[in-house]
Order: structure tokens, then sequence, then C-alpha cells
């Protein structure tokens, strides 16, 4: 390994490192304990929480904002693909040929998207008024990997220092700000299906 | 701020029991998507009424406090000092520009609990002493009188006598009775104080239902309250003082069942919130009425005649009883069977709007403005139905209901549902 990959590495390490640290917390703490009888089930809750619960026909969030629900849910979609990128890079396996581009065509979309809810962030005054410079910041260092991984695939491994260090930022930058709802996203839906489904309202539709 | 008035509010994140605030102070990332599902918004248009906004200034302060980033560098984060200015919003954001309906919750694209954690801004100001004066003499009249009215218990008495005698001749039957602190009865039966102090109707209409059904029930003078306002001020010790009176007087009576009259917000305190405030379960039964009435309909033990009530009906879904405690059907099973007209608003059950009396919302005058601004979007769903009759299983919602139809010059009845089926049978 060259030193670029060393430094994601230890990056990825770090990162890794903590977001465990916040998950096994919630581990520790565990569930509520809740001695009110229950009126219908907590499975059923949770299992509706993380399917038809978070469909845009059932989610106001979605269904008024059906632009910018599909852009976040792209621009998910694009970070998760260009994590595992990522580490194929450091495995030296990082794809090429007609993969390599179908993975640059789709990966510059869900950077698009990411552009787009980052100005909305900026251009629309709730939004300004709501938001920290944390939330510009995670935008922006997440776009940028995104952006950056379409300039790795497509302009090969000349292209692979700048694409690790960029790598190396947003994994070192991610536990310390809004990005942990990495984690933190499944615990509060996990605990939404619990509330919902205990008190029989999840479980009757 | 004093030092130790900081402490006070920050024990609120000391010592979790378990993991669900860390997993809501930690989620929310700013989408601003819950905007739209809340009244306070969507009736002032003011950006600093948004969901996130309240949900902000709570984990901002915990930020502050306590996470490395929000101690090395607030600014990166925003993570606020509790100071003046801060309580001075919490008390306008958190008391005042929200109900604590969950529409928001149920909706935001995340998963955060902002109820909840609008909650524990308020267990926050309750900690430091600060909650607004006018629902902190609500609860104190719970506390020091036995119910939030302050209604002596003679008064109490005379209400229920008069009612009984009314009761009898309604009916043409000597034996009807409203039975008073009657040991061993199978079902407790509690009240709304707004009950005998101004809706007295609504005591004879469930007395109506509990005779025609051969109930075995009685009433307590003593803790015959179902409200818990402590539940909004946030004060734990103060929720916990209401909710265990109830549990001893149930003890006290050997009743079996606690039947849990019309109120959102008390059924909701007592039914759901009141074992974990006193950390066991109850040994005993405890329904709302809305699901007994349902259960005497489905087993045939009254017989609503529809016929009796031919006006167009529509139904105002309590957010603390539908989408907070799961009772979404029955009162629709019953309206069916009880009138002959019976029209949903749009929307309804757990996506309904607040009427904007909830959380604390009628007892604090100082926020009526916003109160009854947010109360417009409710008579205008209202007015869409072109029903004649509102009925609502909560006093709290008869009362702003009541209000905002006058407002609105909206001609409308409101009623319970013990109301209604009572003019059935």
């Amino acid at each position: 390994m060259n030193w670029h990959e060393w430094l994601t590495t230890g990056a990825l390490a770090v990162c890794l490192g903590s977001l465990l640290y916040h998950l096994f917390r919630l581990v520790r703490l565990g569930k509520p304990h809740d001695y009110a009888s229950p009126a219908g089930s907590e499975t059923e809750g949770i299992r509706y929480s993380f399917t038809s619960g978070m469909s845009p026909a059932k989610k106001e969030s979605a269904y008024l904002h059906l632009p910018t629900y599909s852009a976040g849910l792209i621009y998910h979609t694009g970070t998760f693909i260009s994590l595992a990128l990522l580490i194929l890079s450091l495995l030296h396996a990082f794809p090429d040929g007609t993969l390599a581009l179908i993975s640059a065509v789709f990966v510059s979309l869900t950077s698009a998207a990411g552009l787009f809810i980052l100005i909305k962030r900026v251009a629309v005054r709730k939004l300004r008024i709501l938001s920290n410079p944390d939330d510009y910041l995670s935008n922006l260092l997440v776009t940028l990997f995104q952006i950056f991984t379409v300039i790795r695939l497509a302009g090969g491994e000349s292209f692979a220092p700048v694409y690790h260090i960029i790598s190396a930022l947003l994994l070192l930058y991610m536990p310390l700000g809004k990005l942990k709802h990495l984690v933190y996203f499944f615990a509060a839906r996990y605990q939404l299906g619990i509330f919902y489904g205990r008190r029989g309202v999840w479980t009757k539709h | 701020m004093d030092k130790a008035l900081i402490n006070k509010a920050l024990a609120v994140f000391e010592n979790p029991e378990d993991s669900k605030l860390i997993a809501h102070l930690n989620s929310c990332v700013h989408c601003g998507l819950c905007a739209e599902s809340c009244m306070f918004y969507l009736a002032t248009g003011d950006d600093r009424l948004i969901p996130a906004q309240k949900v902000e200034l709570v984990s901002s302060i915990y930020r502050r406090y306590k996470t490395l980033t929000g101690r090395v560098a607030p600014v990166l984060v925003h993570a606020r000092e509790l100071d003046d200015e801060t309580v001075a919003e919490m008390t306008d954001l958190l008391f005042g520009a929200c109900s604590m309906c969950g529409r928001c919750t149920m909706h935001c694209s995340i998963g955060v609990d902002i109820a909840y954690l609008v909650r524990t801004g308020r267990a926050m100001l309750a900690n430091m002493g600060m909650v607004p004066e006018s629902l902190q003499s609500t609860v104190n009249a719970a506390i020091q009188t036995g119910n939030n009215m302050g209604i002596p218990t003679d008064e109490l008495v005379d209400t229920l006598k008069w009612l009984e005698d009314d009761l009898r001749d309604e009916l043409g039957d000597p034996t009807a009775e409203i039975p008073l602190d009657a040991p061993g009865k199978s079902v407790l039966y509690t009240l709304n104080p707004r009950e005998p102090k101004f809706f007295p109707l609504s005591i004879s209409a469930m007395a109506k239902i509990f005779h025609l059904a051969g109930e075995s029930w009685t009433l307590s003078t003593r803790m015959y309250d179902v409200t818990n306002y402590a539940y909004f001020s946030g004060n734990l010790e103060e929720s916990r003082t209401i909710a265990r009176r109830l549990e001893e007087e149930m003890a006290h009576l050997e009743s079996g069942k606690c039947i849990l009259a019309e109120c959102g917000h008390g059924s909701r305190a007592f039914r759901w919130e009141a074992p974990n405030y006193l950390g066991h379960s109850f040994g005993f039964e405890v329904l709302t009425s809305v699901e007994l009435i349902d259960s005497y309909i489905k087993e045939g033990r009254i017989n609503p005649d529809a016929s009796k009530n031919q006006k167009k009906v529509t139904l105002h879904d309590p957010c603390n009883l539908v989408r907070n405690g799961g009772i979404i059907q029955q009162q629709r099973d019953i309206l069916k069977a009880a009138c002959a007209d019976f029209v949903e608003m749009n929307p309804h059950g757990t996506d309904n709007l607040c009427c904007g009396g909830g959380g604390g919302q009628l007892a604090m005058s100082e926020f009526n403005e916003r109160r009854m601004k947010v109360g417009k979007l409710k008579a205008d769903q209202i007015r869409a139905t072109g029903a004649e009759v509102v009925v609502t299983p909560c006093h709290n919602c008869v009362d702003q209901l009541s209000q905002i139809c006058i407002a609105n010059k909206l001609n409308v009845q409101i009623k319970t549902i013990a109301e209604i089926v009572a003019d059935s049978l």
C-alpha cells in the first residue's frame, strides 16, 4: 500500500471505531422498559417502521416533497455505492472497463442530487435558518466524495491520491457531526417502531 | 445563568435509562421536511415554529454540554449555551408553539420522536422551575385539591345528585343511579373535572350507558380526576403524584377496571405513561370509555338506534387517544352504529390535524392568540365536511372546538362519544 491508501485505511479504522462506539453505547443502554401493558406488537411496529412506514405513500415528508425525497434517496444510494467502491479501492479491486463506466454515470447522477440538496439548503430561507456549519460541511464532504469517486472511476489511477485524501477527510469527519446519523437513523426508527407498535398504532394498518 | 440552575436542566440528560433519548437527540438531519406536518407552522408561516427547530433547541443544548464536538467546536455544530435567551426561546417554542400532538413525529423522514424531545425540553424547564405560571397553577390545583379545577367535594356531590335525579326521570327508572365511593364494583369510572364544572350532561350520558349495559360501576369523590397536566409541564415527580393517587383509589375501592373518561391526554398519561412513572405495571385493567362503549355495542349490551341521530356527524380524533394511544377504529365503529350520517374529516385517524388545544395550550392563556390561529385549520376541516355535529372523545378538544367554532362562525354542535351514544339509546 502507498501512503494515501494507508491514510484512508487509518481514517476508515478511526471512523468505524467511533461509529461502533456510538452503536455499542446504544446497545448497552438497550430499549426502554415499558410497564404499560401492550396493545399491539413491538416487533410488528419495528417491521412497519423500516418498511411501509418509510414509503412515500405514508410519509408527508415524502409525498409532499417528492423531488427532495427522491434526491435524498438517490444521494444516499450514491453514498453507499461510493463507500463500497472505496473499500474495493483499498483492496486493489477497483472496477474498470464497463463496470467503471456504469458506476461513474450513476454516481454522477447521485452527486448531482447531493448538489441539489446543498443548493436548496442555501437557497431556501426556512432551511437556511435551520442549518448550522455542520449541515453544509457534511453535505459538501459527501458530495465531494461522490464527485471524486466519479473522477477516480473515469480518470484512472492518477487520481487515486486526491480521491483517497477526500475520502479520508470524510471518514474522519463522519463521527463528529450529523453524518453519524448513519448509526442513529436506524436507532431512531427502531425506537419509533417500538413506541407505535406497542401502542397498537402501527400494527393496525 | 446560575450554574446550579443549568445543572438542574441538564439532569434530564444524565444517566439515561435506555437508548431512546440518545437515539432521538442525535438523529435530526435538519431536512426541514417536517414543516408542513405542523399545525403551528401551517397556521402562522413562522419559520421558527418548524418542528425541527424545536428539536434543535433541545439537541443543541445536549451537544454543547454532552458531546465532544459541542464542547470543542460549538460553532461548527451550533451547540447552544443554556442562558436566559435560550430559556425564553424554549418557553415560547416548546410550551407556546407545540401541542405535542406527534403528527410531525409520525411523518419525520428520519423517525425522530419530536414530541418526546419537546417534552424533554419541557422537563428541563420544569427542573428549573420555569413552567409557565398558568399551566403550573393547573397542576398545583390538582396536587393541592385532588382535581385540576379545584372543585370542592360537596359541590361535586351536589352536581352528581341532581344528575342522578334527572337520569331517573329520563329513564323512568327509580333504580338508575350514579354510585359514589361504592367498594367492590367492577368499574371505577373517572371524570375530567370539566364535566362536573361545565359539561355535566356528559356524566349523565355515561351513567345512562352504564345503567342500560347493566354495569357494576362507581365514581370516587376522593380521586376522580382523569387529567394529569404534569405530563404536559414535564414535571415527573408531580406526574407520579397524580398517577399514584388514582392507582391508590383503585386499590381503596377494590375495583377491577379503571375506565378513563373521554380525555385524550388523561388517557395517555394514565394508560401509557403512569406505569412508567411509578415503575410497575398496574394490577388492574385500564380502558378508555371509548373502548368500553365499543365493547358494549359489540357484545349487544346496549343497542344504539342510529335513526335517533339524523344530523350529519363528523369525528375529530384526539391526538393522544389516536396517534399516541392506538384507539383508532373503535370510535368509528361506535359512530357508524349510533349515527345515520357519519362522514370523515380529511385527513383523519393517525393523520388527523390537532385541534390546537392539546399539550396544555388551553391552560396557557398567554399563548391564546396562536392557539386560535392553529384552530382555524381545524375549523376549515370541519366546514369542509358539511357536518352539523362534531363528535370527539376528549373534553379538552371539546373546549377548543367550541371556541374555534364560535371564532370561525361555524354553526355546529360539539359532543362526546358518550353523549351521542346516549342520544341513540
